[in-house]
């Protein structure tokens, strides 16, 4: 019948379906030399900047900090003491107003494609990194906004009068005052150390802007490529002076979305994921090929208001609508009971923790009473505005938003759930542009101080990150006095009487504090996650199975 | 035996029953038909047969597995999602958002389609031919994309979404509408009732609208399924309906993080989705079939 | 045809015109800041803002400013990108490759698959096969693009782990940037992994290729198959088939020329529906391109950037339109009128 019609399309068949099977045959992940000692981690978000001095969000500290840079003091992850980072050791004068440190040698900058350096890591690079933040005659504090959030927060122009290189391996930082906190400060994610060789180079070209997008650190890994909104490829740094990183290149592959990220893990284009949902740990744990790492975190996820917009500046209001949450609706939905309740806003790990602090109450008929009282007898309408990323301290700022809508709906106030993209999320918040925020905060140190000044103070209100815009100077009082003294007891004391008085005002509701998980392809060793920050990858290497 | 006729009469039935007759023949224009009318009566009656509270979230029984499973319960067919809220009711005030509102969607662009085809085939001369060639552009601008710009200028939301589609729709209707008058205005009969004195009002609506209805049904039909896809797309996407809202692209999207723990959930919405565009398709379809053999007879 | 293509040209000037218009009034249309949404610069301090709106004419008459905008567009100065403020140009530069690439597969894909079904389907309409074809056709037809491509991701990488779920390639593959063609780039690169990126790139294309030209398939096949039926009614085939050719001497001599010419308007049809399912695509199978900037944009209300990619999706649109427009005329002269 008809021979043309087959001659027609046959070809064009047999050929379609031998490129298909072609394809679908070898299937097997066959990887080059090259990429087979690389790892891949898949992150929920874009970094927003190469510096950590300029950023606050986790995920960007997760990719930047401890893989391109170093410290002067790190901490211990096992037993939270302070330990020699690129200052082999350190004195506190007697009246704690005096650090001096002296330096590692032979410690070498990043060589890249774009800077070789001329010489090793010295003092003025530690003179540089910290007098960018403080010096307005600094020729690169404004890059970047000069805004400096984590070191606003905590104050740190008012408390570092000066540093001082003595000689070419010792620094001294001399301060206005005691501070407790300031080691524990100098230990965080953002408080890496820049080259000043890097710096004048760039001056000289008048590129100046390129310090915080082409980083030049001294970590275990070196800068490579960064595509937005896709991926951030760093090579391994070798010749670092820890000297034992282990993959030849690592990439971080930008996936915002979470079930998307765990299809990587399972289907191997990833070997490590940032926050598993903690909704299928369970799942993630009974397949063969992912190991789940679970480790206890100090966060807190809470819902803050913004205390100067009405009717959040009334107390009454705060604590209607603190009192209508079903928190243990929250934690069953929303943490899968991987978290516990919080009661404020320090985790029950800490030190300073308040143990006598009440139980928060789950009463609609009393909110709605407190709500007439204040004079909003039909309730009002407000804005929720809901992180669009999962956080380790949320691991579902959206759904949460929806339970929260449910229970506010009881009392007569209709919420509108609001979010973002991640990165314009943040700019507006920090504009204050929002009624209520479902947000939180994980610890960079063991330091009580960290979740309270960065959180609450007022020069934090300034810097952005005091998300409830509250500004109370008998809180900050409080708080600054708690760092003038190292005597733990008196520290402790003095942090219990602030727990107390934020239970009182509620500027914001403390809602869980939770696990932290981290899924891992099983062909992957040495990950270790610092309990007070971001990830170290230097050690992990892949085991051929 | 069969009777003498000296007529032959069958051909004199009403256009619409003959159409229907044809229609009829075909089994699967009329399995489309059946689902077209569900999806349909659902849509009106949403409020009324689901079995619980579309939003209220049951704390004890966050994802509860369908009924088929070892886990699930009877009282809820297609178990609950993350909050507790029973999936069988959802999908079924779901189908209000996305097949009632794409109705909607298309009957507006439809009137608004007609107004405008009618002045744009009724008018002559420059004013024509800029609308015309303002018209080629917007055609050529597919209409999700159009539908995203305008989203991205009103902002996100059902209402938004249901605008953004019938402005988008708009065009391609009011082209079809155009050149469908422009071919019957050329027809003698037009001329002749022209002649007759008859103003441009009367042509359009005694013979102009009564000759493209049928053009316009296929046209609608289309636009149904059309307008369907973008509704679920802009849901999916997040541009279309919020949450709480039970739009079965959002309900996707919303279950898309759930797709290990719940892959039901994804699925269900997504063939509840195809299920009513191809129930319109084949509408669509059957019609044009019928219409082309009615000609023909 | 010299007439028919002066007006073609004159109407493609009138359509890019009103388009530039619209793109230009978006940046007035946008919620927010004039100044932001036209430069994409921020935040802006009031010393830029003066030079700024003096750059940018703002404090001209809207006649001037809708000037100065189109010299600037021409010039390739479109403003930053809010979100990385970053030259949007170069920013489009960058993604459009991914885009064309992944369309044009598909595209190609569709014809090979959906002409000859099309041609099957009208040769036996009511045997077995051309309503198994019809019925498949209109499957395709009424699929929801991202269901269809999450349902695949579900089956071939999560159940069986055959194929990746995103990207357009393995992220370990480091690939020197070229062209901005993902295969012509490896080709072409000096690696000694050549060959085992080459195959991950060609797993990474598969499920996006076949997703995406699920659609255009399920149109070509019922448009060759309706072209076809349609011919087959013609009298000059009759006369052939009267003349003593078999069916398929008919069909090869003088249906096919006669049927698959309109094809060739096809394509210019098919790519615009090709685009605005290439963002679904793309956004499902996080595929670096153009459509899922232009969507995440959207979520990051990013306006420069809505601005920009409407314009370059809408011209490269109306320009492959007006193209095969005008390649179809060339091959039919009956088209040439009207």
């Amino acid at each position: 019948m008809n021979l043309s019609i087959k001659h027609f399309v046959y070809p064009i068949y047999s050929c379609a379906m031998l490129s298909a099977l072609l394809l679908l045959a070898g299937c097997q992940p066959q990887l080059p030399e090259a990429a087979r000692s690389g790892l891949v981690y898949c992150s929920e978000g874009s970094p927003e900047s190469f510096n950590p001095q300029l950023v606050t969000s986790g995920t960007t500290i997760d990719i930047i900090s401890q893989q391109l840079y170093d410290r002067l003091v790190d901490i211990n992850p096992d037993n939270g003491d302070i330990i020699a980072g690129l200052a082999t050791s350190w004195q506190v004068s007697a009246d704690g107003t005096r650090y001096q440190f002296t330096l590692r040698d032979n410690v070498s900058f990043h060589s890249t494609h774009y800077f070789s350096p001329g010489r090793k890591f010295n003092a003025s690079d530690v003179v540089f990194t910290f007098n960018r933040i403080t010096d307005p005659l600094h020729p690169f504090h404004l890059q970047g906004g000069g805004v400096y959030p984590y070191f606003q927060s905590v104050d740190w122009a008012s408390l570092v009068k000066q540093v001082e290189a003595i000689d070419d391996h010792t620094v001294v930082f001399k301060l206005q005052r005691p501070d407790s906190s300031f080691l524990s400060n100098l230990t965080t994610d953002f408080a890496a150390i820049l080259s000043a060789e890097y710096g004048q180079k760039l001056l000289a070209a008048k590129q100046p802007a390129q310090i915080d997008r082409l980083p030049v650190g001294t970590g275990p890994f070196r800068f490579r490529e960064y595509q937005k909104d896709i991926l951030v490829r760093l090579y391994r740094n070798k010749n670092y002076w820890r000297g034992d990183t282990q993959p030849e290149q690592l990439v971080f592959d930008i996936v915002p979305n979470n079930a998307r990220r765990m299809a990587k893990l399972f289907t191997h284009e990833c070997d490590i994921v940032s926050y598993p949902r903690v909704a299928e740990l369970e799942l993630i744990a009974a397949r063969p090929d992912v190991t789940v790492q679970e480790s206890t975190s100090m966060n807190v996820g809470f819902w803050a208001f913004n205390t100067q917009k009405p009717p959040f500046d009334q107390l009454a209001v705060r604590q209607a609508l603190a009192m209508a949450i079903n928190r243990a609706a929250i934690l069953q939905a929303v943490y899968y009971g991987q978290a516990t309740p919080a009661y404020g806003i320090l985790p029950p790990t800490s030190w300073a923790y308040n143990d006598g602090l009440p139980a928060p109450v789950y009463s609609p008929a009393k909110a709605r009473a407190l709500l007439a009282e204040a004079g909003y007898p039909n309730g009002f309408t407000m804005d929720i505005w809901a992180m669009p990323v999962q956080r380790l301290y949320n691991p579902n700022a959206l759904k949460m938003a929806e339970l929260m809508q449910a229970d506010l709906a009881q009392i007569g106030v209709k919420a509108n759930i609001v979010s973002y993209e991640w990165n314009s999320f943040r700019q507006k918040l920090g504009n204050f542009e929002h009624d209520s925020v479902l947000i939180g905060w994980a610890a960079d140190n063991p330091d009580p101080d960290n979740f309270f000044r960065p959180l609450l103070s007022c020069a934090a209100r300034d810097s952005g990150s005091n998300r409830a815009n509250w500004c109370d100077p008998a809180f900050d009082e409080i708080i600054s006095e708690a760092l003038l003294t190292a005597n733990q007891q008196q520290r402790r004391a003095l942090y219990l009487t602030a727990q107390q008085y934020l239970h009182q005002q509620q500027p914001l509701v403390a809602i869980a504090h939770s696990q932290r998980f981290q899924a891992i392809s099983s062909s992957v060793s040495g990950v270790t996650i610092n309990p007070y920050g971001g990830i170290a990858l230097q050690h992990a290497k892949r085991v051929e199975p | 035996m069969s009777k003498f006729r000296l007529y032959l009469e069958e051909n004199n039935r009403s256009p619409v029953k003959q159409l229907w007759r044809e229609f009829r023949r075909q089994h699967s224009a009329m399995t489309g038909l059946v689902l077209f009318i569900s999806f349909f009566a659902i849509s009106l009656l949403a409020p009324f047969i689901t079995p619980h509270d579309p939003y209220l979230q049951v704390d004890e029984l966050l994802l509860l597995p369908p009924s088929w499973s070892a886990a699930g319960l009877v009282q809820y067919p297609f178990g609950t999602d993350d909050l507790g809220r029973d999936l069988l009711s959802r999908m079924i005030k779901g189908t209000s958002y996305t097949f009632g509102f794409a109705l909607i969607t298309v009957a507006g662009a439809l009137v608004m389609g007609l107004i405008l085809g009618a002045l744009a085939g009724m008018s002559k001369g420059v004013k024509s031919s800029v609308f015309n060639h303002i018209l080629d552009l917007a055609l050529t601008i597919p209409s999700l994309l159009l539908a995203i710009i305008i989203v991205a200028i009103i902002g996100p939301g059902l209402m938004n979404t249901t605008w953004a589609i019938m402005l988008a729709l708009l065009p391609q209707f009011v082209h079809g509408i155009r050149n469908a008058i422009d071919e019957e205005l050329k027809q003698d009969y037009v001329v002749a009732y022209r002649l007759d004195g008859a103003n441009d009002w009367h042509v359009l609506s005694r013979l102009i609208l009564p000759n493209i209805w049928e053009k316009l049904t296929i046209m609608a039909t289309m636009a149904i399924s059309t307008a369907i896809l973008d509704i679920a797309a802009l849901g999916f996407l997040g541009f279309g309906a919020q949450a709480p809202l039970s739009e079965w692209g959002a309900m996707i999207s919303d279950s898309l993080d759930l797709i290990y723990l719940a892959p039901s959930s994804v699925a269900i919405p997504g063939l509840l989705i195809f299920t009513a565009v191809l129930s319109v398709n084949l509408v669509g379809d059957g019609l044009k079939t019928a219409i082309l053999k009615r000609r023909q007879s | 045809m010299t007439r028919y293509l002066l007006r073609r040209l004159f109407l493609m000037g009138f359509v890019f015109l009103a388009l530039s218009l619209l793109a230009f009034s978006l940046g007035y249309l946008f919620p927010g800041d004039v100044v932001q949404n036209v430069s994409g610069l921020r935040p802006i301090d009031d010393n830029q803002r003066q030079q700024l709106i003096s750059y940018y004419q703002l404090d001209q008459n809207i006649l001037q400013q809708y000037l100065a905008f189109l010299g600037r567009i021409t010039q390739g100065d479109w403003g930053l990108s809010f979100s990385s403020q970053q030259p949007l140009l170069h920013e489009i530069k960058l993604l459009l490759p991914a885009t064309l690439e992944l369309a044009a597969y598909a595209l190609l894909l569709s014809f090979i698959i959906g002409i000859p079904l099309g041609i099957l389907a009208a040769f036996k309409p009511d045997n077995i096969i051309g309503k198994s074809i019809s019925a498949l056709a209109m499957v395709g037809y009424s699929l929801p693009i991202f269901w269809w491509g999450l349902l695949l991701i579900m089956f071939f990488s999560l159940a069986l782990g055959w194929l990746p779920s995103a990207g357009r390639i393995g992220v370990l593959y480091e690939i020197p940037h070229s062209s901005g063609f993902m295969l012509y780039d490896i080709l072409q690169a000096d690696i000694n992994y050549r060959n085992e990126a080459l195959h991950n790139a060609l797993q990474h294309l598969f499920l996006p290729t076949i997703v995406l030209a699920t659609f255009p398939t399920t149109v070509m096949i019922r448009f060759v198959r309706d072209a076809m039926l349609n011919v087959w009614e013609q009298n000059y085939i009759k006369t052939a088939r009267a003349k003593g050719l078999n069916r398929g001497q008919v069909l090869y001599r003088h249906g096919l020329r006669n049927a698959l010419l309109p094809v060739i308007r096809q394509i210019g049809l098919q790519f615009s529906t090709l685009i605005t399912l290439a963002m679904l695509t793309e956004v499902i199978f996080s595929w670096p391109g153009i459509g899922r900037w232009l969507i995440d944009s959207i979520y990051q209300r990013n306006y420069p950037a809505i601005q920009a990619g409407l314009l370059v999706i809408s011209t490269m649109v109306i320009t492959i339109n007006m193209l095969t427009e005008i390649l179809h005329a060339f091959f039919n002269p009956l088209a040439r009128r009207g």
